[in-house]
């Protein structure tokens, strides 16, 4: 209840003191554009903010997905081989 | 006289491992412009690395012992356990600067208190949902955003942890750092899976693992 007033207090404040323009949302919105894979593909001009959030959206969405595959592999993994501490130790330097 | 000299050269050492320090992650360290490449460094590749493999070794550990309960449904809780832990190690890696690193650490120990909480009172009902009631999101100021915006926002916000009532371009901040650090979870997990399998691998086909006759 307190955090929720709080938050409304917070939100109404920062509309006050600072008014987020349009073009603040959408260079906040290349800057991601930016960060998806796709980016290096397509010019980056004129692509709209809600095609870019739907696309961040779905990357997201791919990389849980593909943690989650790679948490399922390292399960089985587990299950298969022990690691005893001198093996871990072998593992580290060859992760560095 | 020693003792000044020397707490100088500790003062020094201390104020050349900060520059360092700020020296790696680029400018002041809080730019928006380092935020994703602070996930493409080396050094955190190794630091989120080691804590993974500490993280699932933990799991392997404790599963084990819990699954003896439950013999058959031992494997999807321990994927998901593999999950959550290599999400905390790499929560830990964020340093805490971050909302949705703070809310991942957050959930996680409250989960850890409630189930504390349930075994003391011998596993009767005591379920503590301490997830707060969903409002809807403030609109911060911008009576511009068209809905079809405010939607995608929304969408967005409920994926990335602890961004649901975040305003646009805090919002925006934490995906950006978000994807960059699961990017680097996705290529750390790839690394560590790798390794595991050709360790496996070589000890299952050389049967005595490491050491191999001279």
């Amino acid at each position: 209840m307190s955090s929720r007033s709080r938050s409304r207090a917070r939100a109404s404040a920062s509309a006050r003191s600072t008014m987020i323009t349009d073009e603040q949302i959408g260079d906040l919105v290349s800057k991601l554009q930016a960060l998806l894979p796709e980016a290096r593909l397509r010019t980056n001009d004129r692509v709209p903010s809600a095609k870019v959030l739907q696309e961040t959206c779905s990357y997201i969405r791919s990389l849980h997905r593909e943690v989650d595959d790679l948490s399922d592999r390292l399960t089985d993994l587990l299950a298969a081989a022990d690691v005893s501490t001198a093996q871990a130790a072998v593992i580290r330097s060859l992760l560095m | 006289m020693a003792s000044t000299s020397g707490s100088a050269a500790v003062e020094e050492r201390g104020r050349s491992e900060r520059k360092r320090k700020r020296g790696a992650t680029g400018e002041h360290g809080e730019g928006t412009e380092a935020e994703p490449y602070k996930w493409r460094t080396r050094r955190v590749h190794e630091i989120y690395s080691s804590k993974l493999l500490d993280a699932i070794r933990l799991v392997r550990s404790g599963s084990p012992s819990a699954s003896s309960s439950s013999a058959a449904a031992a494997s999807p809780p321990r994927s998901r356990a593999v999950r959550e832990a290599a999400d905390r190690a790499l929560a830990v890696s964020a340093r805490g600067r971050t909302r949705w690193s703070r809310a991942i650490l957050a959930s996680h120990r409250r989960r850890i208190q409630a189930a504390r909480r349930a075994r003391l009172r011998d596993r009767t009902s005591s379920s503590l949902s301490s997830r707060r009631p969903f409002s809807s999101s403030a609109s911060s100021g911008k009576g511009s955003k068209t809905p079809a915006l405010a939607r995608k926002a929304k969408v967005l916000g409920r994926l990335v942890p602890g961004c649901r009532k975040l305003p646009f371009p805090a919002l925006l901040a934490e995906a950006s750092d978000y994807i960059a650090a699961l990017e680097m979870q996705v290529r750390a997990m790839t690394a560590l899976a790798e390794v595991l399998s050709t360790v496996s691998a070589s000890s299952s086909g050389g049967g005595s693992g490491s050491s191999s006759p001279a």
